[in-house]
């Protein structure tokens, strides 16, 4: 049986630039930092770190006030971009009924799940002294809670599942709901990913792993510096993003504006360290990829990278880059969106694949901010640095996600063409 | 505080639901109170009036039968606290 293609037909986005994928992406090729200082002020003592807070996302307006007061801010970042996508490729949205298209499904990452739910919680019990929680913080809790609601809001009846992968999770996510698609068990799947990582807790705990971007008010939007020479770490990201995958023929057939298609999905375990980035395991996730889309490293001609902006991951990353690419690798544009979108953890290779596919459909490449040096130990490839990188003409591209605990994730897209 | 103000105030804040249109008569599913609603509308009560339920609250059909099913609990409960 020849494999079904995969179109992606519609994207939605929370980020501090709102909704509009588009939008957002037009920002990322001017080369615009998202990033500014946020301070939580909690006991014992506040935190303030550079973050990407979405400070204008007002869930009642987004979402409706009904569903806004039944979830957690990670839910509802999570809907209020699939609605966004959903519109965006030209479906619509029914009243919930119960009755389901047993063909659509969703296919949701998070790293974290609902963060605020359960701080909050703690926070009552053991700060407050209160010794009842509400009944609904079961259900606002759950780690399966957006991909829930996703499935109910839109009537999704094929699979509704929750992929837990650290930075990877988005990029899992996306790549197991296409599997669905192209081996034919759905012909549509809502994917993506959503994470709140501003909660105090978790801002303290990353905080304590030492591998947070300082800076202060001035500083912050170019705190990330992914592959500089000076990059202290990544910066801590709430947000959504979702992409609509669609059989190709289907997507065709109701008349879809088809934005890119996704031809590969490569995923393996590293099997060696926790957190340390391992060379081979990310070079055979990308061969899995490019062999899953039948092309060859050859055909690469864009790489989001994961680029987190630590000391070690960076260079090893390049390092991958060099492995894969050989002799070619000097003319492979790079670039690390995170320097300006943030590290958004289980929604990162959702906001990535998406930044992705609109490089590929608008034929220009995103920089990576904050760039004017390239560290030694990252040089190899062709940064794409100063501003977007246009008309280049490229065709496939690859998104990248490797994630603490060893689990790597890579994407494949090609422009979308008739062939 | 009355019980149907607080049923009023909750709903309106959860539901958007004009309070004026929440009648004794109104029943829970022309509200769309589901069975989770059911619940927290019941601790919501139980803070308000700060009493905790000891026993499991029947399903009323309406908002009239939900008000007396909830004053009767909270008269149990304060009667057993002086108890």
């Amino acid at each position: 049986m020849t494999a079904r293609r995969v179109a992606v037909t519609g994207l939605g986005v929370v980020s501090p630039a709102g909704l509009d994928a588009r939008s957002m992406f037009g920002r990322l090729l001017d080369g615009e930092s998202f990033v500014r200082l946020h301070t939580i002020d909690q006991p014992p003592r506040p935190i303030t770190q550079p973050a990407i807070h979405c400070a204008d996302f007002n869930a009642d307006a987004a979402i409706g006030r009904p569903l806004a007061s039944s979830t957690d801010r990670s839910v509802q970042m999570a809907l209020a971009a699939c609605f966004e996508a959903w519109k965006d490729a030209g479906l619509e949205r029914s009243p919930v009924t119960g009755a389901g298209n047993p063909e659509h499904g969703v296919s949701w990452g998070s790293a974290l799940g609902s963060t605020t739910t359960w701080e909050r919680g703690y926070k009552e019990m053991w700060q407050n002294g209160r010794d009842r929680l509400p009944p609904l913080s079961v259900v606002l809790g759950m780690s399966n809670a957006a991909a829930s609601h996703i499935s109910i809001q839109l009537g999704l009846g094929n699979a509704s599942l929750t992929y837990v992968a650290a930075c990877a999770s988005a990029a899992a996510a996306i790549g197991e709901g296409y599997k669905r698609i192209r081996n034919g068990e759905a012909t549509l799947m809502v994917t993506g990913g959503s994470d709140v990582p501003l909660a105090y807790a978790v801002m303290k705990a990353w905080d304590a792993l030492r591998v947070v971007a300082l800076g202060d008010e001035d500083s912050a939007p170019g705190c990330c510096r992914p592959f500089h020479p000076g990059r202290s770490g990544l910066v801590l990201g709430e947000g959504a993003a979702t992409l609509i995958l669609e059989e190709w023929e289907h997507a065709r057939a109701r008349g879809a504006t088809i934005l890119a298609e996704l031809v590969g999905y490569g995923t393996c375990s590293d099997h060696s360290h926790l957190v340390r980035p391992d060379r081979d395991g990310q070079v055979r996730a990308m061969r899995l990829a490019l062999d899953d889309a039948g092309l060859s490293p050859d055909d690469v001609d864009y790489v989001n990278a994961h680029g987190t902006a630590t000391i070690e991951g960076d260079a090893i990353e390049v390092d991958s880059l060099r492995t894969l690419f050989g002799a070619r690798a000097a003319e492979v544009p790079v670039s690390a969106t995170k320097s300006m979108h943030g590290h958004l953890m289980g929604a990162a290779g959702a906001i990535e694949a998406l930044s992705t596919v609109l490089a590929l459909h608008r034929d220009a490449l995103p920089p990576t901010a904050n760039l004017d040096t390239i560290d030694p130990a990252c040089q190899g490839v062709r940064h794409i640095i100063g501003g977007a990188l246009r008309n280049s003409g490229a065709r496939v591209a690859l998104s990248n996600s490797f994630a603490f605990g060893g689990c790597n994730a890579v994407l494949a897209f090609r422009k979308a063409e008739a062939h | 505080m009355e019980t149907l103000t607080v049923i009023r105030e909750f709903l309106h804040d959860r539901l958007e639901v004009d309070p004026a249109a929440i009648q004794p008569e109104t029943t829970l599913e022309e509200l769309k109170i589901d069975s989770l609603l059911l619940v927290e509308l019941i601790f919501e009560c139980e803070e308000k009036f700060s009493v905790i339920f000891e026993r499991d609250v029947p399903t009323p059909k309406n908002i009239g039968e939900l008000i007396t099913i909830v004053d009767t609990f909270i008269a149990e409960a304060r009667t057993a606290k002086q108890g």
